[in-house]
């Protein structure tokens, strides 16, 4: 961590937070309420270490995270800006080739 | 389709018969389906007006009306269950202000009101300012176009609503369980969750994000928490529990099982044996909430996010994620059946609920 610097404003006010003593005030969510507050493992391995509590298959979680936007780096933001990235494409197990890689533009 | 109308009429019509107990679930695009379970099958689909994606599924005690949360968290679509027409809708947002209501929605149980938590964000041009959240009350017989009566506060992060038995009473489950008076506005009592002050244990995490309460009147969700006793590193460093709340008596227990060494997603108490609950995700597991007890445990073909139960105790249903509904034996726990969603489509988030007709 000792390697991160912060480069913009809002990353230079999160630094502020640390330093002034208020870093405890962000807190991880027992309840997700909305995009981006969710600050789980990823998708690599399980909350034990291992692979027997991921979703099986993975295309079983697809949907179920895109939709609430549960991994907002890794997947599309169902909720808001990318509302249609699944349209027509209604089984992730069968259609989940369709699906088309997002960048920022889009 | 018409054979199904008369018949779904028919049994509503006949206060005296046997009440008949259908599924509810949802699937991609923007769809309802009504589940026969006992003949494994899906009796209608109903096209829910407007842009998708649906998951909370609440309904009042007759059953005749199902409300739908869609529009990407944006609306409630109210159908008629016999007729599959829209009859009440309410759209949160408007334009330069985005509400969501994330999961929590729940109708009283005469079906007059709708409560959702709403969580408002003002769209400016350069920022985005998130406002307070509350709770939104809305007169069902207001119809399509529907607008709340009347707001009140109430926390972030609240998944899950669901009326008590005091039909004055709503039950929100956040980052603990607050008791609202919907008449008043107030929460009259806070059931502590992430804030109880167990000594030995940490502070509990939740995935509180499918309602099944309607058959034991019980709403429950597994947690898991750090045994703080423990050495970090040892098998028992953290325990799988459930919480479960009894909406009669108004009631809180938690109970910690086992060791932590599975996911659980959801969770649903037996109508017929109520120390008994379900917990589902990659596995199928019961447990005896009073004892404290894993009673059994089988792994499923698949990931299975949501899980309801017969009103008789002997059929415990699976769903949700992908395009199937899985049932099981209670008792054994071994899959007695398996229905499929129209088309292929993905329930994902979707709800499964039952309803008596």
């Amino acid at each position: 961590m000792k390697r991160l610097r912060a480069l913009n404003h809002k990353a230079q006010l999160l630094e502020h937070a640390v330093q002034e003593g208020n870093g405890e005030e962000v807190q991880l969510m027992s309840s997700v309420v909305g995009c981006t507050t969710t600050f789980d493992p990823g998708w690599e391995i399980d909350a034990f270490g291992g692979l027997a509590s991921l979703c099986q298959p993975m295309e079983a979680d697809l949907y179920g995270c895109t939709d609430p936007c549960w991994w907002p780096a890794q997947l599309a933001d169902g909720l808001n800006s990318a509302r249609d990235w699944t349209d027509g494409k209604n089984s992730a197990l069968r259609d989940w080739r369709e699906l088309q890689t997002l960048f920022p533009g889009d | 389709m018409k054979k199904l109308l008369v018949a779904l009429c028919c049994v509503a019509a006949s206060a005296s018969a046997i009440a008949a107990e259908y599924l509810l679930t949802v699937t991609r695009p923007n769809t309802l389906h009504v589940i026969d379970p006992a003949k494994r099958e899906v009796v209608r689909s109903i096209t829910i007006p407007g842009d998708g994606v649906p998951g909370t599924i609440t309904v009042p005690k007759d059953g005749k009306v199902a409300y739908v949360l869609t529009n990407r968290m944006e609306s409630v679509v109210g159908i008629d269950l016999d007729s599959g027409s829209q009859v009440f809708r309410a759209d949160f947002s408007s334009p330069g202000r985005r509400v969501k209501g994330f999961f929590a929605a729940a109708v009283s149980e005469d079906g007059r009101e709708l409560y959702v938590h709403q969580a408002p964000v003002v769209l400016g041009r350069s920022e985005y300012q998130v406002e307070d959240t509350y709770i939104a009350v809305f007169d069902t017989a207001d119809g399509v176009g529907a607008k709340p009566r009347r707001t009140f506060p109430a926390p972030r992060r609240i998944s899950l609503l669901a009326p008590t038995g005091n039909k004055d009473h709503l039950l929100a489950l956040g980052w603990d369980m607050y008791l609202f008076n919907t008449r008043s506005g107030t929460i009259e009592k806070t059931y502590p969750i992430r804030h109880w002050d167990r000594p030995g244990l940490g502070e509990p995490d939740v995935l509180a994000m499918w309602g099944t309460f309607e058959q034991a009147r019980a709403l429950s969700t597994p947690y898991f928490v750090a045994n703080t006793a423990a050495a970090p590193d040892s098998a028992d460093a953290f325990k799988a529990g459930i919480a479960v709340f009894d909406l009669d008596a108004e009631t809180l227990k938690t109970v910690e099982f086992e060791n932590a060494q599975t996911a659980m997603f959801s969770s649903v108490i037996n109508p017929a044996a109520r120390n008994e609950a379900f917990l589902v995700m990659n596995q199928l597991s019961k447990v005896d909430t009073e004892t404290g007890k894993l009673i059994k445990r089988v792994d499923l073909e698949q990931t299975f996010y949501a899980v309801n139960i017969s009103g008789d105790g002997k059929e415990v249903y699976v769903g949700g994620a992908l395009d199937k509904i899985a049932i099981h034996d209670a008792e054994t726990l071994e899959k007695t059946g398996e229905i499929m969603m129209p088309g292929g489509a993905d329930q994902s988030i979707g709800w499964l609920r039952v309803v008596k007709r």
